[in-house]
């Protein structure tokens, strides 16, 4: 019997970047398939691919062994095929039954509802998870009423509705705690039953042991593995998805970090996606926070710099306790964020490129009055800092590249001599030129005294720069790297959860 | 021809070119029309305008859909304040202007708390605070205001100060140099134009948005009680609905003037030029006899038709 989905040599390029470039994937009837890789390994494109919502440059998809186009998402619904979406999509003022069908109303005679068929159709559905669903799950309850776990499973019934042959589940347990999760596990074990086949992304190791049949990796935008997952073990897993594994692209630091008091201490930090972290940062260090993409690492960061307050926990600099309950606060502290989305964060659209550095500037020394004069040299100066190429202070910053953009956003903080910096992804979607200058930058002032902390999400920027790093998984830190152990091996392995 | 073009899209040169265009045209209508005393009348109207818009201007330049339509209303009730302080007694002109401007200042306060704290639409605040304010003039003054201007506010406005000029125009130029120094030379100034560009981005750099948006409201509330002082020293007494013909071209004066509905962009210079440039519009359409109606249509049109113009060469800047 030929595999329900077989796909083989698909390739996906956006622009100049390459996002897939052999990308193959063959799922049995009835099999939980886990797909892995490290962040950009092109795991996710392959499921947009197969879901039908990204079209394929190249390659062949087979379903029940004959060749399909799926082409958009109708075309692979109408195939059986199903994405299930990690962010919630339910509309809370309607019923259990209306978000099942919506999009897919059940019509009767001259086109209009049939609200008994609809009804109907949802107490089956409902019926066949009686075990899982809980109390008060009914057709006709509003999803506003209903606890968190049970709306995952009227998102879960929406896509069984459409009677799917093969779902793909992206990250689908990563807002859920451990007894939400065996929910989810045993609704997976009903539909291998049913004969239903499903890919299942997930960023734990332990849970892809417990519940897939095959693993397949992915690194760098091509398939490299696949095993029976009974035949292997997570060591294998993780050299498959390193590949050479244990090379250390370290480059050794000039001036090594301070060995005397922390510069900032933060301790059982938590709010909404970050749990009970705690980290001490010395001067002239380099540290890094590392794991899957999404795992709370801007969420720590935001909430060091108040953008996205701690709800608990203490922090100190230089040994005093501080409150940062707003941005405002975190930059006369002396901290400084720089975020990879510049456009959202931190581009003051339409306006020069000496405002654009100014404003922190003027914030952290409560400058009444602005003298531009008297301010150019120093901004010219911090834009000078990271190689900067610009016509004027008066140019505006939209006339700029957006590497050079991003120096500018640099510089901003760099005309504070803020001692703390925070970096949140901030070589996203910049040219490789500007990266290098950007980390002869970030080198050079670590080894002036600055303490930084870096979130990347490439795990090679992290392995190039950083003194130490913290992995994250679920909004927690899993490991902590250094020294010996700063290798992506090890960072893999710890970016897929703590090891058992 | 590039540069041609970038030049004749400049709303200032945009606006200078209309004063000159629409100066002649009043010419011709009617000839006397540019003569040295006329223009000096129409500059002190523009000036009264110029005042208010330029209140309007800094709660749109902070963006986040910036507008204030209750500065009509203001007007109104800063002008029965000052009238009723000053009873047409010069000794009343000081309490005059700190009651006119406290409570306007106050009132404007509270526009911006409702669209900082209660996040309401700017356009429904204001228009709201109209009403309130409309309602309690009524009852205020029992539909008759009594106070009158007192006679020395009455000169500084319309009789020659300085060089044939009234005194009011001096204030407006003071006024303009005050604007840009606020804008160009102070955090505060800097601040504006950052969160009228990214409201996101001017809080992670640390900048007390809600704060500064309020305290717009409140100047702007300021300037047109101000505004309302200055009103009833042209009129000599005033009535209850003496600020609403200022509501709209405040707006348009502003866009006029170059600056971007949108927010962070634009200086208080081009406000001026549109200020006059809308003000000698409005002496030529009443040179040619048009009603009131007929007066609104058009400026409803000039304010639709730059924001068409103005809306184009904004996308093509990004």
């Amino acid at each position: 019997m030929p595999p329900v989905l077989e796909a083989t040599g698909i390739a996906k390029h956006f622009g100049a970047v390459v996002a897939l470039s052999n990308g193959s994937l063959s799922v049995g009837k009835g099999e939980v398939h886990a797909l892995l890789g490290a962040n950009g390994s092109g795991k996710s494109t392959l499921c947009k691919i197969i879901a039908g919502t990204v079209a394929r440059d190249t390659g062949s998809l087979r379903l029940d062994g004959s060749e399909v186009s799926l082409r958009t998402p109708r075309e692979a619904e109408a195939r059986g095929i199903a994405l299930f979406y990690q962010e919630l999509s339910l509309v809370p003022q309607l019923s259990v039954a209306d978000n099942i069908f919506l999009g897919h109303e059940r019509t009767g005679a001259g086109g209009f509802l049939d609200a008994r068929q609809l009804r109907a159709d949802t107490d089956r559905l409902i019926a066949r998870f009686a075990s899982v669903a809980g109390t008060g799950f009914t057709a006709d309850a509003p999803v506003s009423g209903l606890a968190p776990d049970q709306r995952q499973i009227v998102e879960i019934l929406k896509v069984l509705a459409r009677k799917p042959r093969l779902i793909i589940f992206d990250e689908a347990t990563a807002a859920l705690d451990r007894r939400q999760v065996e929910l989810f596990f045993a609704i997976l074990r009903e539909l291998k039953a049913e004969g239903v086949s499903t890919i299942f992304i997930s960023h734990r190791m332990d849970e892809i042991f417990e519940i897939a049949d095959r693993i397949t990796v992915m690194r760098n935008g091509a398939t490299v593995a696949s095993f029976a997952s009974s035949e292997t073990d997570r060591d294998a897993v993780v050299r498959s998805m390193v590949g050479d594994v244990g090379i250390r692209d370290r480059v050794e630091r000039a001036v090594p970090p301070s060995s005397g008091a922390p510069r900032l201490k933060l301790k059982g930090a938590s709010s909404r996606r970050v749990r009970d972290v705690s980290l001490t940062l010395r001067p002239g260090e380099i540290l890094g926070l590392g794991g899957l993409q999404g795992q709370g690492q801007s969420a720590l960061l935001q909430g060091l710099f108040g953008a996205l307050p701690f709800a608990s926990g203490t922090l100190e600099i230089d040994g005093r306790p501080v409150s940062i309950r707003k941005p405002a606060d975190a930059v006369r502290t002396g901290l400084a964020y720089v975020s990879g989305d510049r456009g959202r964060d931190a581009a003051l659209h339409g306006r020069s490129i000496f405002e654009n550095i100014g404003s922190a500037t003027m914030v952290r020394e409560k400058l009444a009055l602005v003298w531009p004069r008297h301010l150019r040299p120093r901004f010219e100066a911090a834009a000078a800092a990271l190689n900067t190429k610009y016509a004027g202070m008066e140019a505006p910053i939209g006339s700029l590249s957006g590497g050079n953009q991003q120096k500018i956003f640099i510089a901003r903080w760099l005309a504070t001599d803020a001692p703390v910096l925070l970096l949140d992804d901030p070589t996203k979607g910049i040219d490789l030129a500007a990266k290098a200058d950007f980390f002869a930058l970030v080198r050079n002032l670590a080894d002036k005294g600055t303490s930084i902390i870096f979130y990347a999400s490439e795990d090679a920027e992290l392995l190039s720069l950083c003194d130490r790093i913290l992995v994250f998984n679920s909004g927690a830190v899993s490991a902590e790297l250094a020294g010996a152990s700063l290798d992506s091996f090890h960072l893999t392995n710890a970016a897929y959860g703590e090891v058992a | 021809m590039n540069r041609i073009k970038t030049i004749l899209t400049d709303p200032l040169v945009l606006a200078a070119l209309s004063i000159l265009v629409l100066l002649a045209m009043g010419e011709v209508l009617s000839p006397g029309f540019a003569r040295g005393d006329q223009i000096i009348r129409l500059l002190v109207v523009s000036a009264i305008l110029g005042m208010v818009a330029a209140g309007q201007s800094l709660v749109v330049i902070g963006g986040r859909e910036g507008i204030d339509l209750s500065v009509g209303a203001l007007i109104s009730l800063g002008a029965v304040l000052a009238g009723n302080a000053m009873s047409g007694n010069d000794g009343g002109i000081l309490p005059a202007i700190l009651v006119a401007g406290g409570v306007t200042f106050v009132i404007g306060l509270i526009n911006g708390l409702g669209v900082t704290l209660l996040r309401i639409p700017p356009l429904v605040m204001t228009l709201g605070m109209t009403g309130v304010v409309q309602g309690g003039l009524i009852v205020l003054s029992r539909g008759i205001p009594s106070g009158n201007a007192a006679p020395s506010l009455m000169g500084f406005v319309n009789r020659p100060l300085l060089l044939g000029l009234p005194g009011v125009l001096f204030l407006w130029a003071l006024l303009g140099l005050g604007m840009w120094f606020l804008l160009r030379r102070t955090q505060l100034g800097y601040a504006i134009y950052a969160m009228g560009s990214n409201e996101r981005a001017a809080v992670l750099t640390g900048l007390p948005v809600r704060l500064i948006r309020t305290l717009l409201y409140g100047l702007s509330g300021l300037l047109a009680g101000v505004t309302g002082v200055v009103v009833i020293g042209y009129t000599g007494n005033s009535f209850v609905s003496v600020g609403d013909q200022y509501v709209l071209p405040s707006v348009i004066a502003v866009v006029i003037g170059g600056i971007s509905l949108a927010g962070g962009s634009g200086n208080y210079f081009g406000v001026m030029l549109g200020a006059i440039a809308l003000t000698l519009l409005q002496s030529v359409l009443t040179t040619l006899q048009l009603e009131f109606w007929g007066r609104q249509l058009i400026f409803g049109a000039v304010l639709l038709l730059l924001m068409l113009l103005y809306g184009r060469t904004k996308q093509l800047r990004v």
